[in-house]
């Protein structure tokens, strides 16, 4: 992922809460500490089917913004 | 590069009072520390530990995940000190995290993991004894300095090189308290089979470390089996549990024998590859004990599950163990009718490291690694 972003493409990891320092303290050790980092409701492991989508809905217009605000 | 050079870098070192509590409350409150009390890494302790080490100070001996820290002897030996450790015992330390910076222990796994693992250093061969290790009575308990100072500056290299900070670069739901120290001995002496190093292929006077990615040891308690076959019987439904990580992943958990159960198993004509053929063939789980869930996540994982297990009924049995050879044997503590499963994250496997000097020859000694 943070290959891909010093690329120049659109790219941001999803995290639950509880792992945002984890993935801040990721993207500073692979040189891009300003990857963005699309926050959803933890858990994500072990839940049923419509909370997984649920979670893609949080995350869906993140994603979307972070998109528009690039062609911009 | 020399010390007092190395020293001079930014940020390799700093000014601060000569006063044991407030550097233990600066180490504390930077998160440098495993929440015990360190040695302060003074310049003057760095460089005696240093005086065991035969390379150069600011080389890299491998990257530690997740923060890919640079382990270089400079870095390693400030752990030493804060854990403790006697000069001598610092080749054992270097060995062993070029041992775990080896890529299929995945270190990064198990720093980062939610799974209450951390890095298990088992020592075997002349060093061990030479450095006054504990293989015997309580080896994974407290009371003997190079078992307890050899695991923790393990530990804090992982922490303060590799970035296992709480919550930040390790995950642990629970962690455990296997996490400030997890360092012994093999007991070489009372085992009837190869020791462990021996059947890796090593001399047996050649000294190695061996590392896991382990769990804290679920015991086996059996003072009534008097007989090898009952003795693995028992051993193997220990194994058989639903909620170890080896279930689920080809990993490597580790046997690990009190002597008074190794020495009957072997009376009765069992050899290691015997043991771990029992274990794999009888250390199984139920299909019926998995969840649903559980089951059709192994179909995704192992394709040839949904064959040979999901579909054939709630009384298939599962092995724990992809292969015999995937389980490791070794034998080690002192007297009493126990013996302990080790299991192990998971997607992480042992690697052993010869203690070699710098040019390549087998060390004799941990004084071949001195200088000067």
């Amino acid at each position: 992922m943070c290959e891909l972003r010093k690329r120049g493409l659109i790219t941001a990891v999803i995290y639950s809460g509880p792992f945002l320092k984890l993935g801040k303290a990721q993207a500073r050790t692979f040189g891009v500490p300003e990857l963005p980092l699309l926050e959803i409701t933890h858990p994500l492991g072990g839940i049923p089917l419509d909370d997984v989508k649920a979670r893609a809905a949080q995350a869906a217009p993140q994603f979307a913004d972070l998109v528009r605000r690039h062609i911009k | 590069m020399n010390l007092n050079v190395l020293l001079k870098a930014p940020g390799a070192g700093f000014d601060a009072d000569d006063d044991l509590e407030k550097i233990n409350d600066l180490y504390l409150d930077k998160g440098w520390g495993d929440g015990l009390p360190i040695v302060p890494p003074t310049a003057g302790r760095v460089q005696k530990m240093l005086g065991y080490c035969d390379r150069p100070l600011d080389e890299p001996i491998g990257l530690i995940a997740p923060r890919y820290g640079a382990a270089t002897p400079l870095r390693l030996a400030a752990c030493a000190v804060m854990a403790g450790c006697r000069p001598e015992y610092f080749p054992v330390v270097i060995h062993a995290i070029e041992a775990l910076c080896e890529e299929k222990f995945n270190v990064y796994g198990v720093n980062a993991t939610t799974h209450p693992c951390t890095t298990l250093v088992i020592v075997n061969g002349p060093v061990a004894k030479e450095l006054k290790m504990n293989s015997g009575h309580n080896a994974f308990g407290p009371g003997n300095r190079a078992n307890a100072t050899i695991g923790r500056a393990v530990r804090l290299a992982m922490l303060n090189i590799g970035g296992a900070v709480p919550g930040a670069g390790d995950m642990a739901t629970f962690g455990t308290p296997a996490k400030f120290t997890f360092c012994a001995a093999e007991n070489e002496d009372e085992n009837p089979w190869e020791p462990l190093h021996v059947e890796l292929g090593f001399a047996r006077d050649v000294s190695t470390v061996t590392v896991f990615g382990a769990e804290g040891q679920h015991n086996i308690n059996d003072h009534e089996s008097i007989t090898g076959a009952g003795l693995l019987k028992m051993a193997a439904g220990t194994v058989a549990t639903t909620g170890a990580n080896n279930l689920y992943f080809d990993g490597a958990p580790l046997f690990v024998f009190g002597p008074e159960h190794a020495a009957t198993i072997a009376k009765d004509g069992y050899t290691k590859a015997d043991v771990k053929k029992y274990l794999y063939e009888h250390g199984r789980v139920r299909l019926g004990s998995l969840s649903d869930e559980n089951i059709e996540r192994r179909i995704r994982q192992w394709p040839v599950f949904k064959g040979e297990f999901a579909e054939a009924g709630p009384e298939r049995l599962i092995p724990v163990m992809k292969s015999p050879d995937n389980a490791y044997v070794i034998v080690l503590g002192g007297p009493g009718k126990h013996s302990a499963y080790i299991p192990t994250f998971g997607p992480t496997h042992p690697v052993t490291r010869a203690l070699k000097r710098r040019d390549g020859q087998f060390a004799r000694s941990a004084q071949d690694f001195r200088q000067n």
